[in-house]
């Protein structure tokens, strides 16, 4: 199975993801996306920590595979480092200095006013843990949702809560060739190591990349072509119709209402 | 009583290049197995598109069940729905033709543009599943499925709607030999069952007896080389090596050189002069 397939889909079927899993796409994406929606209104760090709590209570509690959502969380400190550590220093956030770092001596370096020292700030700290929180927040949470959700039932969930047929399409559609296109490209490049086992110059290793990439453009206008063909074939006009939705029960009831308060009690805090 | 398709004097050119159909006059009746076979390139695919109203003649004429085949014609009711319904194409590159997030939605997808109602979709679902053995896979996203599977679900996507013609571009070609056989199976119940009428179109010469009682010969030049019965054109040696379907093949036993026709996806006896027997 291609890259993208395996972060796209683990293949589970909804039954083996948990009581999480068995709840109506719908009622997870509205619940979730509130939650998430929140988590960036928040300003303090408290509602924020709880936000990262609840989605990993719900990743354990929920009985999905809860690696998955480990694993998404590990991309967030390589982004949130290179942005959150810098925005902690006194050059990038003016406050009253918590730990003096070194000497840079004051003065001016092109427009700029160089500090006499560099420290953190307790201002700084806040703002970058809180860049931190809220990247970990937003993370989890999504992750808890693709974790609990078979992308066909998340599109499913997305046009059962008023998103256009027609965008939905797009969309499944962007996810289902994805996993294909890196596949072609992982052809081209294999079919390119299968020829050249020797050194390669820079200069044709470049007309290569820039041949395969027309390649790769051309396979994906032509599939893109074929499967336009495929649809009209079978019937379509211009507008897309699609299955209606099964009902709710009162478990997607309740954990909307549950996900509600719980945003609620986060605006609360502030 | 009407003819399925009925082709005179049709010429396609995709734009900007040499035509790659050239004057094909053929009819085809309710209940045939047609085969088109060519080599790669000679235009099986696109004489396909033809029929299914894809693209359109831009001379001669092409007519499906008594009505001429134009842009208007097939969108517009009650001739278009009707006509997409009755004619099914199974492409054949099959991640072309599954393009719904899941397999129900799949076969879904045909039935609801056509506005059935809902219920009726559902059972029709389950009816077709069955009857292609795989209704365990109803749930699943089709691009993790096997070629064999994707092709059978690409195959109920069709026959969901109940069609008359099936046109099939290669439709064995990248299966394994059974999903082969099972494929070939299905297709002969089919026919055998429901009198669809089956036009494929292959290169390989093996499958031909399988699927076709009748074969439309397309040559390299894009024009109709031949429009006869199966066996006749596997027997016609002359015919295929014009078309480039088979080639001839020069090889050395001992002190002599002979040529003789071959092809390569098969094993074949031959004798020569000295009476020495052998296969290749
Ligand atoms: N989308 C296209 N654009 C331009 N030329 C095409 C296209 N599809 C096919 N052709 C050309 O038309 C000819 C017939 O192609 P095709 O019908 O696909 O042949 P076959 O299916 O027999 O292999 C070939 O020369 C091919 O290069
Ligand atoms: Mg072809």
């Amino acid at each position: 199975m291609g890259i993208a397939a395996a972060l796209l889909d683990d293949g589970l079927p909804a039954g083996r993801r948990g009581w999480l899993g068995r709840i109506d796409a719908r009622a997870k994406v509205l619940g979730l996306l509130f939650i998430l929606v929140i988590a960036t209104l928040v300003t303090t760090l408290v509602p924020l920590a709880l936000c990262v709590g609840a989605a990993w209570a719900l990743a354990l509690f929920g009985g999905i595979d809860i690696r998955r959502v480990a694993l998404a969380l590990l991309a967030v400190p390589a982004f949130t480092l290179a942005l959150a550590v810098p925005a902690s220093f006194n050059v990038v956030t003016e406050g009253a200095p918590l730990v003096v770092l070194c000497h840079l001596g004051g003065g001016h370096w092109g427009p700029w006013r160089v500090p006499e020292f560099l420290t953190v700030t307790d201002r700084g700290l806040f703002v970058a843990s809180r860049f931190a929180l809220r990247s970990a927040a937003c993370v989890s949470l999504a992750s808890v949702l693709a974790a609990a959700t078979r992308p066909q039932d998340l599109f499913k969930g997305l046009r059962g809560l008023g998103v256009p047929a027609a965008f939905v399409m797009v969309a499944a559609m962007m996810t289902r060739y994805l996993d294909l296109l890196v596949r072609c490209a992982e052809e081209i490049h294999l079919a390119k190591l299968s020829r050249s086992l020797g050194g390669v110059s820079v200069r044709r290793e470049q007309a290569w990349a820039a041949a395969s990439m027309g390649e790769l453009y051309r396979r994906s206008r032509t599939l893109a072509d074929s499967v336009a063909e495929a649809m009209v074939s079978r019937g379509y006009t211009g507008e897309v119709h699609t299955l209606r939705q099964g009902r709710w029960s009162w478990r997607d009831g309740a954990f909307v209402a549950g996900c509600l308060a719980f945003g609620a009690g986060l605006l609360a805090l502030g | 009583m009407d003819k399925v398709f009925d082709f005179r004097g049709v010429s396609f050119a995709y734009p900007g290049r040499e035509p790659s159909l050239r004057d094909a006059t053929f009819d085809v009746g309710e209940g045939e197995r047609l085969a088109v076979l060519g080599a790669n390139g000679s235009g099986k695919s696109t004489l396909l598109h033809l029929m299914d109203g894809l693209y359109f003649a831009q001379s001669g004429e092409v007519r499906a069940f008594g009505q001429r085949l134009t842009p208007e014609a097939v969108e517009r009711p009650p001739f278009g729905p009707l006509f997409r319904k009755r004619a099914g194409f199974l492409f054949q590159n099959s991640d072309a033709q599954l393009f719904c997030p899941s397999v129900e939605e799949e076969l879904a997808f045909g039935p609801l543009q056509m506005g059935w109602k809902e219920e009726e979709i559902l059972r029709r679902v389950g009816d077709t599943l069955g009857l292609l053995g795989i209704a365990h896979l109803r749930d699943r996203p089709p691009h993790g499925l096997s070629s064999g599977e994707k092709k059978k679900v690409a195959l109920a996507s069709l026959l969901i709607l109940s069609p008359v013609v099936l046109l099939l571009d290669e439709p064995t070609a990248g299966l394994d030999p059974r999903s082969q056989g099972m494929l070939l199976e299905l297709l002969d119940d089919l026919h055998g069952r429901g009198g669809l009428t089956l036009v494929t179109a292959t290169h390989d010469l093996e499958l031909l007896p399988h699927i076709a009682d009748r074969v439309l010969v397309l040559g390299e030049d894009h024009r109709i080389a031949a429009d006869l019965p199966t066996e006749r054109a596997l027997g016609d040696t002359d015919l295929l090596l014009s078309v480039n379907l088979i080639h001839a093949h020069r090889h050395r036993h001992g002190a002599m050189v002979h040529s003789h026709p071959h092809q390569h996806t098969r094993t074949h006896d031959h004798a020569h002069g000295e009476g020495k027997d052998h296969l290749h």
